[in-house]
């Protein structure tokens, strides 16, 4: 009967061995150190996604929930639980790095996007600007835009600063920015040279080429033709074509002439008013033309009325065809500009009083409504 | 019976004074007042993470007080609050620091810019007017008018600065001085080729 009842001895043993099971296997921390490292990570990825700044509301609710939970993880520190007590503290973390990778996924992914899409319009637009600069060139139309393309190598250079520096929603505006710029220009030339792709302009012009050799014609004698967008001198007698010589025109030259020092080369029907040989300029050989002429003055003083033209400008003179004097001087302001050789051969041939009519274009399909066509119709813009 | 009066006196004046706990109020309106600061010294912009989560103190220490306010007046408990205005306090000013040391460095860094951009565009100018009155009188306007843009667009750079935007602005300057090099070395080069020209005045 003694032998059934336990020692005390043995008692203890018991209950030593029920609190060393305890301990090894109730005694289980609140959080695990890993979950709290992760959440950490999560936190870091979200500041280098620049969360703060691009999902301001969801950054702000995952931190707002993260100081919190940290706080009880840190009070709970010390605290043991048994296995089978309910822990909420690491359920809510469970449910916060849930929410936390989920979020970190998404803004991987927009900023993926964003990054792509950003490339892609800058791509676009430095190509859109590369081929207006290229059409641009082809018809020496590059006064006309001013300031306008240095504004937008700027914005441009700024987009690819800003997609190198993973700025992607500055980069896209910026490039959106010089898109648009690239529509203006575009608008503008359009505006200004359209007249080279309008058939009715086009067809006046072949008129006053023709009524030219006409005369030529029935007058036997000399005339010459200029024709800007072909950038071609054509000197006809008798009506017939005798010889045709490539021309340089003023720096502005595909413009219409507007008032002095504008760097256009005029438009319209001129007489030979003066031959001028060696010494007596320091263009070689030159042919002074009579521009301005009645037309010029008209349109001179409407333009001037109408505000289009700076009110200390005149109307300008001395528009001749001439030679090269030598390299360094071998400029032109809005003149007509043959190579030496060339000149000597077309002085020797024409007359003070021998026509000189000087039209855009003769041809429908001339380079600058090429250009135009080119350009138009440009993508939508950004 | 005069033990009982004393013990249910002593339980009333306990329960009275912890349900007349309130929130926390010159400390929420320190650190409120601390998150403004932070925001007004440029935070949001320079150091945007941080401040990001200092305002996240901010809601979590608003929520908190929420919380308590949502339960029953004796049992309000706003030390937890308290210990949030703090820490968002704390935060908001070293962050305050922060975005300080940052806007300097930023406003340092775009000034460097916008006197490297001018001294650029005065060469590219310097070089404008040494430029050959040559056989490409076109190129030379084309280059007249760039330079002229970019001596504009210092200005912007100028605006830029003055309405505290440094990032812009040293962007945007470092994109001149990159436009004004290149000019530069497109006349450099036509110099090189054809040597210096003399000017002409002559009525077009």
């Amino acid at each position: 009967m003694r032998a059934r009842i336990p020692s005390v001895a043995s008692s203890l043993r018991c209950v030593w061995a029920l609190a060393l099971w305890g301990s090894l296997v109730g005694c289980v921390e609140t959080v695990p150190p890993e979950m709290v490292e992760a959440i950490e990570s999560l936190d870091r990825d979200l500041l280098h996604l620049r969360a703060a700044e691009v999902a301001p509301g969801e950054y702000a609710s995952f931190v707002h929930r993260w100081v919190t939970l940290r706080t009880r993880v840190e009070a709970e520190e010390d605290t043991i639980r048994w296995p089978w007590e309910p822990n909420d503290l690491e359920a809510a973390l469970r449910q916060l790095q849930a929410e936390g990778a989920r979020t970190v996924a998404r803004l991987t992914e927009q900023q993926d996007a964003e990054r792509r899409a950003a490339a892609r319009q800058l791509a676009e637009v430095e190509g859109d600007a590369q081929a207006l600069a290229s059409q641009v060139r082809s018809i020496d139309s590059r006064l006309i835009l001013a300031e306008k393309p240095v504004e937008t190598d700027l914005l441009l250079k700024q987009a690819r600063a800003f997609y190198e520096q993973g700025r992607y929603d500055q980069s896209l505006q910026a490039s959106g920015h010089a898109s648009r710029h690239l529509a203006a220009q575009s608008a503008l030339l359009q505006r200004e040279l359209g007249r080279y792709a309008n058939p009715d302009r086009i067809a006046e012009w072949q008129r006053m080429a023709r009524d030219t050799i006409e005369w030529s014609r029935t007058h036997h004698t000399a005339a010459i033709v200029v024709s800007k967008a072909e950038r071609s001198l054509t000197l006809y007698r008798g009506g017939q074509k005798v010889l045709s010589y490539p021309v340089r025109l003023g720096f502005n030259g595909i413009k219409e002439k507007r008032y002095q020092g504008d760097g256009a080369t005029p438009e319209g029907r001129y007489r030979i008013a003066g031959k001028r040989g060696r010494g007596q300029t320091q263009y070689y050989r030159a042919l002074l033309l009579d521009y301005p002429n009645q037309e010029d003055r008209r349109q001179f003083v409407n333009d001037r009325k109408k505000g289009r033209i700076p009110a200390f400008r005149s109307i300008g003179g001395q528009i001749e065809i001439h030679g090269v004097d030598n390299e360094l001087m071998a400029q032109t302001l809005g003149c007509v500009m043959l190579e030496n050789p060339q000149m000597a051969m077309l002085f020797d041939r024409v007359d003070n009083g021998t026509p000189v009519t000087i039209v855009g274009a003769l041809v429908e399909h001339n380079s600058v409504a090429r250009a135009l066509a080119n350009l138009s119709p440009r993508r939508d813009e950004v | 019976m005069k033990i009982r009066h004393v013990l249910l006196s002593i339980v009333g004046m306990c329960l009275l004074m912890s349900g007349c706990a309130q929130p926390p109020a010159e400390q929420i309106n320190a650190a409120e007042q601390a998150v403004r600061e932070a925001q007004q010294s440029g935070a949001a912009t320079y150091v945007a993470n941080d401040y990001a989560k200092v305002e996240g103190l901010l809601a979590a220490m608003k929520t908190e007080v929420a919380e308590q306010e949502s339960k029953f007046a004796l049992l309000r408990d706003y030390g937890k609050a308290e210990q949030l205005a703090a820490s968002a306090k704390a935060e908001a000013e070293r962050v305050k620091a922060d975005a300080a040391k940052k806007t300097e460095e930023a406003k340092f860094a775009a000034t460097q810019a916008h006197q490297a951009a001018q001294a650029s565009v005065a060469s590219t100018m310097d070089l404008v007017a040494k430029a050959p009155a040559g056989k490409d009188r076109a190129a030379l306007e084309s280059i007249k008018a760039d330079a002229d843009a970019l001596k504009a667009s210092l200005n912007d750079v100028q605006m830029m600065l003055d309405k505290a935007d440094y990032l812009g602005a040293e962007t945007k300057a470092k994109a001149i001085q990159q436009k004004a090099d290149a000019v530069s070395h497109e006349i450099e080069t036509a110099l090189a080729k054809i040597g210096k020209g003399k000017t002409v005045a002559k009525r077009k």
